[in-house]
């Protein structure tokens, strides 16, 4: 299984690459006013407005730093009712492609945020699945898609 | 008493004393008239007596008349019987009227007013009738005699006359009693004056006693306090005892007498003040007479003896000043002697050495006149050797010439390098913006490898080769990210070499400069030097007959030597006079300073 590998501060994170849509350099944001902090702004997608969310913010931590390396993922977000969004992901160090074999993956033990998974660990440490699925809280979810709300 | 004035005083005393004689008056008067009146109760007793003693008699005469006349018959006898009878009548009548005081003594005469005038008037006549109405008969005395008329008349007188009598005796009794009280009055009197006098002696001793104190004893208190104060004791004062006059003098005498105390207090104070003044001051002269200068006038004010203390302070002033400078001049007279005494003996030495000298330096003019042929042909020598330098020099100046040449060469090479170094500079500037566009591209080139293993892994195993390109796309962009920035880091170390290298370069323009600015320099000094050397040929010429001319001149300065020399001599005998006279000076020197040491002048 290939994940794409990031960093939230010194943590190695990985993000499966069938929700990968693909990578861009760091661009301009538009940002949005009375948006909660983790949602580092608005980039347009080919014309179309997407949200991106700053991993390291959503995390609990400081806002991603703007290094060379520090790239936006955009994903596929499946949403409850199985609408597919384009979602942002401002992400630390973006490192490249990784193979994990399904093997070596186990569950964490830790209940923390809801969107961390399994753990598998390799030479240069342990890296730890996140769902994207599971990234945005109802709250956040029903103010970033409001459409869904109103065709639901 | 004390505070009443003197003339209160004496009228006290005396009006006391006026008062006590007067009541002692007062008593006498009242006495005297007891007495008076007590005379008189007894002239008035003595009257009735005598009324009463002519009634006697008269009653009796008229008896012995009737009874003559019963015995005789004549009528003679009886011729003033009616006169007699009426005085009788009239005598008791006084009697009567005189006792009218006393009712007893009036009732008893009245009484016997009352027989008598029966008797006389009615007795006496019968007895006479009868008688003479017997006549001559013989017997008629007899029958008279027998008779009861005469009996009965002889009742009533005896009767009258023992009326008489009892108011005799109550007349003599009252008038014994009237002796004896007025006796006692006379007596009491007599007292009265005795004793008042006396006490009115005493009472007035007593009070010109007192008034005598009250007045005299203040007096004397000042008269005491007057001859003490005559006699020099200026403490006495006297106690103020009372308020009268002689209180008011006492206290001006007190005040007068503090007064006094006072201002000569104050004269003692001033006189005790003048004389410590003296005294400093004469122990300040008395020290001065000893030749010690050192004292301070401790007296200053603007009285005499102030203005005195200040003169005799500025007095010594100006003679410790005087005795200082000559005392200094003292000091500076003998070290002068002594220097000159020094320099004297200096210049005696010198004298003796110049003449010695005098005698080498003849030698030595010889000496130089022999070398003067020497130093001739030495100047030839000069001569040649300053044309040589001429020449050498003259080449020596084409040389630097040469050399400031060089250096301008070297100055535009170094400006050449800078330019270069410029040029190099600004190429590594480019470099580094294509090192900039390339790490771009590697940026670009990660990310669309990143890219393309994504969309190889969506491809699945279609796209598995091609997720093996991608990877190793994204180790090469990786890696020329790392070359790039090794370039970068290389370049920026040659960039800083170039700037050090340009810096350098400015530094050894700047000394190359300075160079060519010295060389030229040495140049211009070169060429005044060989000015200068072509100049000196002539002037040896000149020192050439400089040298001929002082060959004479040395034989000239022999001759003057030897002159030099007797002058020499005498000039040594007079600086030995010189000093004998300075040896005088210095002892006189000594002996001033000795003598004015005797003063101490510093304070």
């Amino acid at each position: 299984m290939k994940v794409l590998i990031f960093h939230i501060g010194p943590d190695r994170y990985g993000l499966p690459l069938r929700q990968v849509r693909r990578v861009l350099p760091l661009l301009e944001l538009k940002g949005i006013p009375l948006a909660p902090d983790s949602v580092a702004g608005l980039m347009n997608l080919h014309g179309a407005p997407t949200p991106v969310i700053d991993l390291s913010r959503i995390s609990g931590g400081a806002p991603s730093r703007q290094h060379f390396d520090t790239r936006i993922v955009v994903a596929d977000y499946t949403a409850p009712d199985g609408k597919v969004h384009a979602l942002g992901l401002m992400a630390e160090r973006v490192q490249g492609v990784h193979d994990v074999s399904t093997q070596e993956l186990a569950p964490s033990g830790v209940q923390a945020a809801p969107f961390l998974g399994q753990v598998a660990g390799d030479a240069k440490g342990m890296v730890q699945l996140v769902e994207v699925n599971d990234l945005l809280p109802a709250e956040l979810r029903a103010r970033l898609f409001p459409a869904e709300v109103e065709a639901g | 008493m004390n505070n009443l004035s003197i003339k209160n005083k004496l009228y006290i005393g005396f009006g006391s004393i006026v008062a006590i004689i007067l009541l002692l008056l007062i008593l006498a008067y009242n006495n005297f008239a007891s007495l008076t009146d007590a005379n008189r109760w007894d002239r008035h007793t003595m009257e009735v007596l005598i009324e009463l003693d002519r009634i006697n008699s008269i009653s009796l005469q008229i008896q012995v008349d009737t009874r003559g006349y019963i015995l005789t018959g004549n009528e003679a006898l009886i011729a003033s019987e009616r006169e007699n009878a009426e005085l009788l009548k009239q005598h008791v009548v006084k009697a009567v009227q005189l006792t009218a005081d006393n009712a007893q003594q009036n009732e008893r005469l009245k009484r016997a007013q009352t027989l008598l005038t029966g008797w006389a008037e009615v007795n006496i006549r019968r007895q006479i009738d009868k008688r003479r109405a017997l006549g001559d008969t013989k017997g008629a005395a007899e029958i008279l005699a027998q008779s009861s008329e005469l009996k009965e008349a002889g009742a009533i007188v005896s009767s009258a006359r023992e009326l008489l009598d009892q108011a005799a005796d109550e007349e003599r009794r009252l008038l014994a009693e009237r002796s004896t009280k007025a006796v006692d009055l006379h007596t009491s009197q007599n007292n009265l004056l005795i004793g008042g006098g006396a006490a009115v002696v005493v009472l007035s001793l007593l009070i010109a006693y007192t008034l005598g104190r009250a007045i005299l004893g203040p007096l004397s208190n000042l008269t005491a306090a007057l001859s003490l104060l005559g006699s020099g004791e200026q403490s006495a004062r006297i106690k103020v005892t009372s308020g009268d006059e002689l209180g008011k003098v006492s206290e001006d005498f007190n005040k007068m007498a503090q007064q006094l105390q006072d201002a000569t207090q104050r004269e003692q104070a001033l006189t005790n003040e003048l004389r410590s003044k003296v005294d400093a001051l004469l122990g300040v002269v008395s020290r001065a007479t000893s030749g010690d200068l050192t004292g301070k006038v401790p007296v200053a004010g603007e009285d005499a003896i102030g203005q005195l203390g200040e003169g005799l302070q500025r007095m010594f002033d100006n003679l410790r000043q005087l005795l200082n400078n000559v005392q200094k001049a003292g000091i500076q007279v003998t070290t002068s002697a002594t220097e000159i005494a020094a320099s004297a003996k200096q210049q005696e030495a010198t004298g003796v050495e110049q003449a010695q000298t005098s005698v080498e330096v003849l030698s030595t003019t010889k000496e130089i006149s022999s070398n003067t042929s020497q130093l001739l042909r030495t100047m030839e020598d000069a001569t040649a050797v300053a044309d040589f330098t001429t020449n050498a020099t003259s080449e020596a100046q084409g040389n630097l010439r040469r050399m400031d040449q060089t250096m301008q060469n070297m100055v535009n090479a170094t400006d050449s390098i800078n330019a270069k170094l410029a040029a190099l500079s600004e190429k590594a500037s480019n470099i580094n913006s294509v090192l900039t566009t390339i790490t771009k591209v590697a940026d670009q080139t990660n990310i669309l490898s990143l890219n393309a293993a994504i969309e190889a892994e969506k491809a699945g195993e279609a796209g598995r080769g091609f997720s093996v390109v991608a990877t190793e796309i994204r180790r090469l962009a990786d890696q020329t990210s790392v070359s790039t920035w090794d370039i970068e880091q290389m370049l920026k170390e040659m960039q800083s070499a170039v700037s050090a290298s340009v810096m350098g370069m400015d530094k050894f323009s700047e000394e190359i400069r300075r160079s060519v600015g010295e060389v030229r320099q040495v140049t211009d000094q070169l060429s005044g030097v060989m000015d200068q050397v072509q100049k000196l040929a002539p002037q040896f010429d000149a020192v050439l007959q400089g040298m001929q001319a002082q060959a004479v001149g040395a034989q000239q300065i022999s001759e003057t030597m030897m002159q030099l020399n007797d002058a020499t001599q005498q000039t040594v005998e007079s600086l030995k006079a010189t000093s004998e006279a300075v040896h005088q000076l210095q002892y006189a020197a000594g002996d001033l300073q000795s003598s004015v040491s005797t003063f101490a002048v510093n304070a």
